[in-house]
Order: C-alpha cells, then structure tokens, then sequence
C-alpha cells in the first residue's frame, strides 16, 4: 500500500503539471523538515539575546548582563555561550525573532504552556497541537524525543515517540504479543499500540542516552533517513529557574550552552538534510524585564525566539524594539511583545511544508491576523 | 456501579491480593480507613514498617548535614580525587533517607491495608508538587510525604495547606527561601553591600495557580506581588538549614522560636520578613508570622478552592469525563464541611462507587496494582535479607525502585514542574508509555505472581474480548502480560 506521504510527493508535482493549483500549498511541495526545541519554562530573552545599544537595559538590570556578549548589530549582542549558533548566525543559517510572545499575557506557566502547543489564543481550548495540525494539512509525519507524547505535535495523521527504555532484565516486547494486547484496546491507546507493534520504535539504543544531547543527535540522524520523520520535537527542561538564574556564567547560561550545543548536533547528525531543516525554539512565558529579589527573573510576557537551519538564506535579527523604559513596558514591567510568535511558527511552516501563509492562519491558528514575516527570517 | 469488590478496590486503591482478607462490608471498610491508623507493614509484609525507617525532620537535617560537612572537609584536603570522589559517595550512600521513603511508597503501596488512604496520599503528593533531586530535597520529601500529607488526610484542608506551604521542602522548591521583603533589614544590609534583595513570587504564584483557587479566581499580578510578601521571610535552603538556624539563632534574628525543631517547621526569619500590612485578593493581612496562616486559611475557605480541588479529586478517581453532578455531590460536601478532608474523600467515594465512568491509571497506580493484585513478589529485599543495604557501584539500590518509577515517568522524587503528574489519558498514552508498560508486566511476571493471567481476568470480570485475547497468548507469561495490559486492567 502506498503511505499517505508517497501519495503526496507523487501526486502533488503531476497535479501541477496539469494546471491545477493544489489547494492550500504556495509551491510545489518541498521536503522541508522542522524541528521544535520547546524550552520547559521561560527563557530569559534578554539574558539570552541583550539589547545592548539600548541604554534603558543596563538602568533596568543591574546584574542579569553576561559581561561579554558578541555583538550582532548596534542593538543586539548574544550570549557568549551561544557559540555554535552565532558561527550559524555568520553563515547565514540562522535567525533571531525577538520581542516576541504567543498571544498570552496571563504569566501562568501552565497557561502559556498549553498556549505555546496548542497555538491557541484561549488556553486549554483544544486537545491537538499547532505543529500536529499544520502536519495534519501537509500530510506529514514526525517523532517527539519523549516519553510522552506533547500536546504540540498531536493532530498529526501520524506522529511517533521515542525514549529508549533502560529497564534492567527486559527486551523490547514481540510483535504478536503486542498485537495481541492491541485487539483489547480501542481509540487512542489501540493506535499508539499499533505502531508499537510495526516497529515504528526504532532499533536497539544505547542505555540512558537519553539527554537532550542525544536524543537531538538521534532525531538528526532518523530525520536524515529515507522516509524518515520530518518533524521532531525535543525539549530541555529546566529553564523554569527563579533564583540565582546567572549572567555570564551561572544556572541559564549553562542552559544556553546545552541548547547551543543541541543546534550544533541536529545540524552534524542531519548532514545534507540541515539544508531542507528549519529549528526553532519556544518558551512558555517571558521574564520580567528587571531582576526579581533573588538575582532571578520572574514570569513576564515577550521573550525571544531562535532559529537555525538551512532553509534560512540571510541571517536577521527580526525585531520591532519596543524599548525597555519603563513606559515602554507591558504593564510597565515585563518586555512587550510586539510579534506574535505564531507569525514565525508560520513562517517556518511555510517554508517547510510549502503551505500557503493565509493558509497556515486560515486553518491551522484560525485567525486571519496573524502577519506574514517569512521574508523577514529566512531572506 | 462497582459491585465486584475486587474492581472496586482497584476504582478506589490498590486492588486485593491473594493473601488480603477480604473486607464483608466494602463501605464501612473504607470507612474505617480514613478514621483509623493502620499500621503500615514491614519490607515484604514481614512485621512492621521499622520504626528506625521513620525519619523525623530533625534527623533528616542532621543526616544531610552530616554528610555535607563531612564533603566540605574531604573537599578541602589533599588527596586525589578519584579518593575524594569515593569517601563523598560512601558518606552519600550513609546519609541518604529517600531511598527508605521511596521503599516505604511501594511498600505500601503493595501491603498495607488503607489502600484508599494511599491513594489519597498519591493524589495530594502530586496536587502539592515538589520536585526534587537538586541533591538536596530528595532528604525532606519524605517529611512531606508521610508526616504532613499522609497524617492531614483527614484533617481540614486549611491545616494541611498552611503545612504544606511553610514546609521546607516547598519553601526550598519554589524558591521562597530567595525571596526577601524589599523592606526587610535583610534586603536594606544587602542593598548597602551593593547587592539585590528582594522578592521573587515563585510561590506565590503557584500557591494560587496551582494549590488554591486556580486563574479562575482571577487575581491581578498585584495580588500575587502580596502573596509573595506575605510569604517573604519564610524558608531558608534545604542545604544550608542547620547552618543558617545557628548563624540566625546568633543573631537573635529568628521571630520568637528558638528550637530547632520548632524552626524548622515554621521556618520564619523576621529579618527577612516584608513589614507593614499587605492586600490579598481584598483582604488585608498585618505583619509578622501569623499573616501566612491567616492568608492561607482565606485561600482554603474561597469558593473557587473549593471548586478546583472537587474537580480535581473527581477526575483523579472517576475519570477525566466526570459529569457535572459527580463534581457537585464533592463540592456540596466540601462546601457544607468547610473543607474537611475526611467529608470530602467519604463524598469521592460515594460517587465513585455509583459512577460508570472509567479512569485511565497513573503508571505507579497500574504498576502497584499489577504486582498486588497479581501477588507477585516484586520487592525481594527484606531486612535480613540484605534490604537497603544492597547498593550497586552507582549509588542505586540493586532492585532499582526509583530508578523504575523514573523509568515509567512517574516518580514523586523526580525534578520536574510544579503543576505535577497530569490526570489527562492522552498524556499517558504514547508508544514509548506502552512500552514500559509491557515490559514492567513481564519483569513482574518473573517476579513469581500468584495469580495468572487467565485468574486475574476472572476475578476482575474482564470483557469476553479480553478474556479471548488472553486465551490466544503463548505461554502464561503472555497470557499474564496481557491481562495486565488490557484496557481491563489499564481502566478502571
């Protein structure tokens, strides 16, 4: 039997051939892959990502500026552990999205969580994900590097987790004693069992390699494969810290470094397949624009978003800088967040899976006004 | 309806194992759980729960500082560090207490009798989230665990909400003990040195969000900025806790208590302490200790409490599709008791026994009940027989009981977000979830059950679906695995 994603990569080009526009894609569609690297908790933006040249950060922060950050243009400077991704940033294979949230400004992180997945305005309003959705259109698969499977991805015609088990003294389970269990269950749990049972778990791994380190290097390299995953979702946990977050070095750079060093993986184990790739990030709430008590940030509303792949032709810092004077903030503390983030999350559907921008906000965000700043981030 | 009293034990516990008494008069058995100490029994019902295995708050701070001071002297000598490494390890092994309370959590799980009582005891340790493994937590949840949650059970809700939020363990959590009144002495000297002080509203925020009335409530920032005034003050990092009580005993700092014990239970340092009067969601609160007790009793009283918590509780033991009404009969009761726990669960389980709506389990709640409705002799330690003391090279005890909680992501010592395990089906089903989930039926199986897989359809009325399945397995392991990973045994 011919899989859905064949059908599509036949058909798609003889139908355009013939005249006739497919519906919903904006070209012929390519064999663009996506990756989410979703930050558990909220990265600080401008920890990460200085406005340097805007004097008003050093009045607003005392302490929470790395004391070296590189400098990408007159207004923003980046971490100095981002070390990979600003060899990217020179390279032209990666962009910067910043002063930007999902449309939530309530500061609860479980909120912005489930906002910052399911892509919708109101959270706990939907059961499936923006990513699982824009799949579900383009006829897509993908892999979550967990063990569950997150709400972002769910949606997708077929989506698939991996987690290697490290339980002593037991082998992954036989094909007919899974099928058997499959004929007693039903709905969700009767599918996930199903492709248990086809094997779509791949081989044996390694032990307990199981950090985000890994599991980047091993989306990469199945992502790479033929009829492998074009999305997948990683996430890193911990950036949910409130005390003592660090500057130049401490608790949030040492995040910065893993996530640095994620991009880094993805792009060597993706090899050929990086030019066909987009990376982002997301983060589930902003940070407060001054320091809290505790040389932390607490929860705020804009934050930054990072990008990497090959899909990007001119790096951009991609910004419309509402400044950090006190006026100037929203609720006159937490950095405004002029872009909507669901804007790049389109973006990078569109350049992935070649669905038409109207499109994408039409049916997978439902809402007309989310502006198209695909030029902006991949040139 | 639950008229299988097998399946009931499993709606509302653990399930029977083929050495429990079957209790005549299910009602008045659970009951008698909520009012009554039971006693908990010993590693692989073997006696009593060892009473040295009990650890109070005192000798869980001393071990831990015992060990770390015993870190910081080998730290500063001269030796390699191969032999530093293995003297703080071995210190590490000596002092640890969690793996004790890890054991006491399957233990009871599996043996003891108040099998209502223990899950209540799982839903409130995951509804009060603290997340450990900073190294340092993993020695004051258990405290939680078993000396707060567990002995409040059938308390008033406003007792064990004031316990649980001025515990150290969630002081330390949710970074209270960082937060410090803008206007404090503490903050004021800091601020001369150059230094930030002031608050950060981790848990204030959680307190609300999570714990109490929910976003519903709609609060403003403002009244989280004055929870977490109200809050200043109170906590001081799990590590440093026997050291900052002398340092602050020194001082003359700490507002009226000067046992340690009594400290650490009420862990207030009025130097840090925001002054002045603060208010929450209307309300004013005065300065000083008394103000968190007096903020946390309003927030166990408000009717938005009420109702996230009823709603929680239901979905928790009936399932997600609880109706509107199963709610209410919980709210109506938690309402006319003022939030006394004891009505509250007697009310869960009214409409949990009438209900026909299923609960997909918890991974521990299906693991638990797998090994002790099955009678397999999953915990093989005992006291004589080596119990704890069989650690590997790795600092993990040879049958791994984290390490398998860990592993089936559903562990209560595990790092991880404050909102705690979800209560959504989809959340759990994905295939590297069910991939656990076999394997663990299998490494039960070779753990020597009682019961097969053909019995255990049986006594719990399985589908003839199901019943067919089994049939169809080779071999009784899996006969027994799939039984155990049916949507028979896996809903309830």
């Amino acid at each position: 039997m011919i899989s859905r994603r064949h059908f599509l990569s036949i058909a798609a080009p003889a139908l355009a051939l013939s005249g006739y526009p497919v519906h919903g894609f904006t070209k012929e569609p390519i064999e663009g892959r996506i990756i989410v690297i979703m930050l558990q908790g909220g990265m600080d933006g401008l920890l990460a990502i200085p406005p340097v040249g805007d004097d008003n950060l050093f009045k607003q922060r005392k302490a929470l500026v790395a004391s070296n950050p590189l400098k990408l243009n007159p207004l923003f400077g980046i971490h100095p552990n981002f070390r990979n991704f600003s060899k990217m940033l020179k390279s032209n294979e990666a962009s910067i999205v910043h002063a930007t949230s999902f449309p939530y400004t309530g500061r609860s992180h479980f909120e912005g969580q489930n906002v910052a997945q399911s892509g919708s305005k109101l959270p706990f309003s939907t059961n499936t994900g923006w990513l699982g959705r824009a799949m579900d259109f383009a006829k897509i698969t993908g892999k979550a590097l967990s063990l569950d499977a997150p709400l972002l991805i769910r949606g997708a015609p077929e989506f698939d987790n991996f987690y290697p088990a490290s339980i002593e003294k037991t082998r992954s389970p036989q094909t007919a004693l899974i099928d058997l269990i499959k004929e007693t269950h039903d709905g969700d749990v009767m599918i996930a069992i199903d492709k248990l049972s086809r094997g779509s778990m791949s081989g044996p791994s390694r032990l307990r390699a199981r950090d985000p380190l890994s599991l980047a290097t091993k989306a990469g390299e199945s992502m790479r494969e033929l009829n492998g995953p074009r999305v997948a979702v990683l996430t890193i946990p911990e950036f949910d810290d409130h005390s003592s977050i660090g500057s130049t070095t401490g608790h949030h750079p040492e995040l910065f470094t893993l996530l640095d060093n994620v991009f880094y993986n993805l792009k060597i184990a993706l090899k050929e397949q990086w030019d066909n790739t987009i990376v982002l990030t997301t983060t589930e709430f902003g940070r407060t624009v001054q320091e809290n008590g505790s040389a932390g940030t607490d929860h705020g509303y804009g934050s930054v978003g990072l990008l990497a792949g090959g899909l990007i032709n001119k790096s951009s810092v991609v910004a419309n800088w509402p400044g950090l004077a006190s006026k100037d903030l929203y609720e006159k503390r937490d950095l405004f967040a002029t872009i909507d983030y669901r804007s790049v999350c389109s973006a990078c559907i569109e350049a992935a899976f070649g669905l038409d921008h109207d499109f994408i906000i039409e049916k997978v965000f439902e809402d007309k006004k989310i502006a198209r700043v695909y030029e902006h981030i991949f040139g | 309806m639950y008229k299988n009293k097998h399946q009931w034990a499993r709606k509302i516990g653990f399930g029977f194992s083929p050495n429990d008494d079957i209790p005549l008069d299910i009602n008045a058995w659970n009951i008698e759980q909520l009012n009554d100490e039971f006693p908990s029994f010993g590693l692989n019902k073997v006696g009593l729960w060892p009473e040295k295995y009990n650890f109070s708050i005192k000798q869980r701070f001393e071990r831990l500082d015992k060990h770390i001071t015993y870190r910081n002297k080998v730290q500063a000598e001269n030796i390699d560090r191969q032999e530093k490494n293995k003297r703080v390890r071995a210190s590490k092994k000596e002092a640890d207490v969690d793996k004790y309370d890890v054991y006491k959590l399957w233990n009871s799980a599996i043996y003891d009798n108040d099998i209502f009582k223990q899950r209540l005891l799982h839903f409130w340790t995951n509804h009060f989230t603290v997340g450990g493994s900073n190294g340092f937590r993993n020695y004051v949840i258990g405290d939680l665990i078993y000396n707060v949650i567990y002995k409040n059970l059938n308390g008033s809700f406003d007792d064990l909400l004031y316990l649980v939020t001025s515990h150290p363990g969630m002081l330390d959590y949710l970074d209270n003990q960082t937060s410090i009144g803008e206007n404090s002495k503490e903050a004021k000297s800091l601020r001369k040195k150059g230094k930030i002080a002031g608050l950060n509203d981790n848990l204030a925020r959680e307190l609300l969000e999570l714990h109490t009335v929910s976003p519903a409530r709609k609060y403003s920032e403002t009244d989280i900025r004055n929870t977490a005034k109200v809050l200043a003050g109170w906590g001081v990092f799990v590590g440093d806790f026997i050291e900052e009580f002398n340092n602050h005993k020194k001082w003359k700092n700490i507002s009226g208590n000067t046992k340690f014990e009594e400290f650490v239970l009420a862990p207030y340092v009025k130097g840090r302490a925001e002054p002045g009067k603060k208010v929450v969601m209307g309300k004013t609160f005065p300065s000083g200790p008394k103000a968190l007790r007096k903020l946390t009793n309003m927030l166990a009283k408000d009717d938005f409490t009420a109702q996230h918590l009823s709603k929680k509780l239901a979905v928790h033991f009936i399932g997600e599709n609880a109706s509107k009404g199963e709610v209410k009969v919980i709210y109506d009761t938690w309402k006319k008791s003022n939030g006394d726990l004891a009505a509250v669960h007697r009310a869960t389980l009214k409409v949990a026994q009438a209900t026909k709506n299923k609960k997909f389990l918890w991974p521990s709640t299906w693991m638990f009940q797998s090994i002790r409705v099955s009678g397999a002799r999953f915990i093989k330690e005992n006291e004589s027989g080596g119990g704890f003391g069989r650690i590997q090279d790795n600092g993990r005890p040879a049958y791994e009981p984290l390490g398998i909680l860990d592993e089936i992501g559903h562990n209560f010592w595990a790092s991880r977000q404050p909102d705690g395990y979800s209560e959504k089906k989809l959340d759990w089903v994905s295939t590297e979830h069910l991939d656990r989930r076999i394997r663990i039926a299998s490494r039960i199986f070779r753990a020597g059950p009682s019961r097969s897989g053909e019995e255990i359809a049986d006594l719990l009325d399985f589908s003839d679906r199901t019943k067919l399945v089994i049939s169809k397995g080779r071999g009784s392991e899996e006969k027994f695995i799939i039984a155990l990973c049916s949507s028979d045994f896996m809903e309830v």
